[in-house]
């Protein structure tokens, strides 16, 4: 589906001048870097698959994946989706694609949704027959009723962020992009569109390619995930292999009811204590949760407790900084 | 309707320009004829360019390098249609509803305060409506051209002010240009300006006729042709150094 090899990007970035006169020396200067916003990334992405993009802000997510959709030309390397070369016959091959940017949408401010939706029934040249089964579907797992007749200024977050979802997929498109597309949004509304991507994706075998830093989303939705840094692709692999290799330490957080003096347990690190709070990491291989909580109440009267688990920002930095991956 | 206020607050500034401009030129004219006008046709040339400049936008227009600079113009390319297309019909929306809503109202109360010209026939007529059709296709490939600017510049909006400006003042909003010296006229004969309103005018109140409005016309349409053309191929150069800005 998606074939990219040692595709790169480079900005050119002014350097700003500094001391007097700055305003003016920026003015005249021609003295600027490079910005490798994405450099030398190889991969493949194969039909039906969900894909996890990941890095931190800045990583050079965003400039991939608008590579990916032809909205940038890349400085360097070879990019193919779908038999397309996506920034060449742009028009082409944006009608087989669908794209969400949680922070940007794809309705028209002033009208009613509906309407919105019509109107790209129009530009994509849906037939009505595939339109309305679409529409009618997609409205009943989407919940779209309620506000279906609203401007798109007049919806909250989530409902715009659904009826984006649906406007998005109502050409049947074989690939789907989302960038961020639970951001900002409530456990129910975030549960809400990530069944409904489970569902896309098993009914019509839509490709998805998901950015997201938000961890739930990438378990529940991906078994494969790919880490971006400073441009560089560091990670290519299945979920679970991330995390059981870099997942870095679990953490336990306990109140105890009563002040001990001596809080050390076997198989955990005690990282922090403050009053009757004690934190405890432990990696996931060495010892279970309930195996560590079972030693701790054999021990001491425990008031309350709860798990952390590391979350993938940590995990990308702790690849990053320990360049666990080796020179990549 | 969401925004009545909005129309109802234009059209009463529209009006009250209107009525200024047209007791100025009033004095200026002092009942005699100039270059062939006389009192009446004036008023109706007044009554006129206030009818039409939100039709034509005459002021300038920056959506669509807005759109650039905040990275909405993302979610028009990913998108299977052409920008020049999509931004037009939008366009030419808009230009119907300040026609309608702004234009029609304007002809009628300024009638009721004024004794205008109207079309004399259905010809004079019909030749008048391609006029403002072609007039709106280049008032609209002149702006999609400066706005296409913002490919280039991080901030056009000085570039494109610079262009409304001699807009105004070549199309014949600010003073017809038949008031103007002859050199000054055939100066501004060689730019589309004058095309954007002077011919709408010239073609309203019959001060042109028979083969002179189809030559007009025929000029006009060749305008509007080559700087479709020519939105088209600074387009294509534009959006291979596109740079979307945030997200």
């Amino acid at each position: 589906m998606i074939q990219v090899q040692n595709l790169s990007k480079h900005f050119s970035v002014r350097n700003p001048q500094k001391g007097n006169f700055s305003l003016l020396k920026n003015f005249v200067s021609r003295d600027s870097r490079i910005l490798k916003a994405v450099d030398d990334v190889s991969f493949k992405v194969n039909r039906g698959e969900i894909v996890g993009y990941l890095g931190p802000n800045g990583a050079g997510k965003s400039t991939t994946i608008k590579m990916l959709t032809g909205l940038l030309v890349p400085t360097s390397g070879h990019l193919e989706v779908n038999g397309f070369v996506p920034w060449k016959s742009r028009q082409a091959y944006v009608s087989r694609i669908g794209a969400v940017f949680g922070q940007r949408s794809t309705l028209w401010w002033d009208l009613p949704v509906i309407e919105s939706l019509e109107l790209l029934q129009f530009i994509y040249k849906i037939p009505s027959a595939t339109f309305k089964q679409n529409l009618e579907h997609f409205t009943k797992i989407l919940g779209l009723d309620e506000f279906l007749n609203s401007p798109a200024r007049s919806l909250s977050l989530g409902q715009r962020m659904r009826a984006d979802l649906c406007a998005a997929l109502l050409h049947n498109p074989d690939l789907l992009f989302l960038d961020e597309p639970t951001i900002g949004l409530d456990v129910v509304a975030k549960e809400r569109i990530r069944e409904f991507i489970l569902h896309i994706n098993a009914t019509q075998e839509t490709t998805v390619v998901l950015t997201t830093h938000d961890l739930a989303d990438v378990q529940k939705l991906c078994k494969r995930a790919m880490i971006i840094d400073h441009g560089k692709l560091l990670f290519d692999g299945a979920l679970e292999t991330l995390q059981t290799r870099f997942g870095g330490l679990r953490q336990l957080v306990v109140d105890f009811a009563l002040p001990y003096a001596d809080l050390e347990v076997e198989g955990a690190n005690l990282v922090s204590r403050d009053g009757n709070r004690a934190v405890y990491a432990f990696s996931r291989e060495q010892l279970s949760a309930s195996e560590l909580i079972r030693r701790l109440s054999e021990r001491f009267s425990i008031q309350d407790i709860s798990v952390l688990e590391p979350d993938i920002e940590a995990t990308i930095r702790l690849i990053y900084e320990q360049n666990l991956l080796g020179a990549t | 309707m969401t925004y009545r206020a909005a129309t109802v607050a234009g059209l009463t500034t529209n009006i009250f320009f209107g009525l200024l401009r047209a007791s100025v030129l009033l004095a200026l004219l002092n009942a005699q004829r100039v270059n062939g006008w006389d009192s009446n046709d004036a008023v109706t040339y007044v009554v006129l360019t206030q009818a039409i400049m939100m039709f034509v936008s005459i002021f300038g227009w920056t959506d669509l390098m807005n759109a650039v600079y905040r990275g909405e113009i993302a979610t028009d390319l990913l998108r299977p249609m052409g920008l020049f297309g999509f931004w037009f019909a939008q366009d030419v929306g808009r230009a119907l509803a300040a026609l309608l809503l702004r234009g029609v109202t304007i002809l009628v109360i300024s009638s009721l305060l004024f004794h205008i010209k109207i079309p004399s026939s259905v010809a004079q007529f019909l030749a008048l409506l391609l006029s403002m059709l072609l007039a709106l296709t280049i008032s609209f490939a002149i702006r999609f051209i400066y706005n296409l600017s913002a490919f280039w510049s991080p901030d056009a909006r000085g570039f494109a002010r610079f262009v409304s400006v001699i807009g105004t003042f070549a199309s014949g909003f600010l003073m017809p240009l038949r008031f103007f010296p002859d050199w000054m006229q055939q100066i501004l004969n060689f730019t589309p300006f004058p095309h954007i309103m002077n011919t709408i005018i010239e073609i309203y109140v019959g001060s042109i006729s028979g083969n002179q409005v189809l030559e007009a016309l025929l000029v006009q349409t060749l305008w509007a042709a080559l700087l479709v053309v020519l939105a088209q191929i600074i387009l294509s150069r534009a959006s291979k150094r596109l740079v979307i800005l945030g997200g």
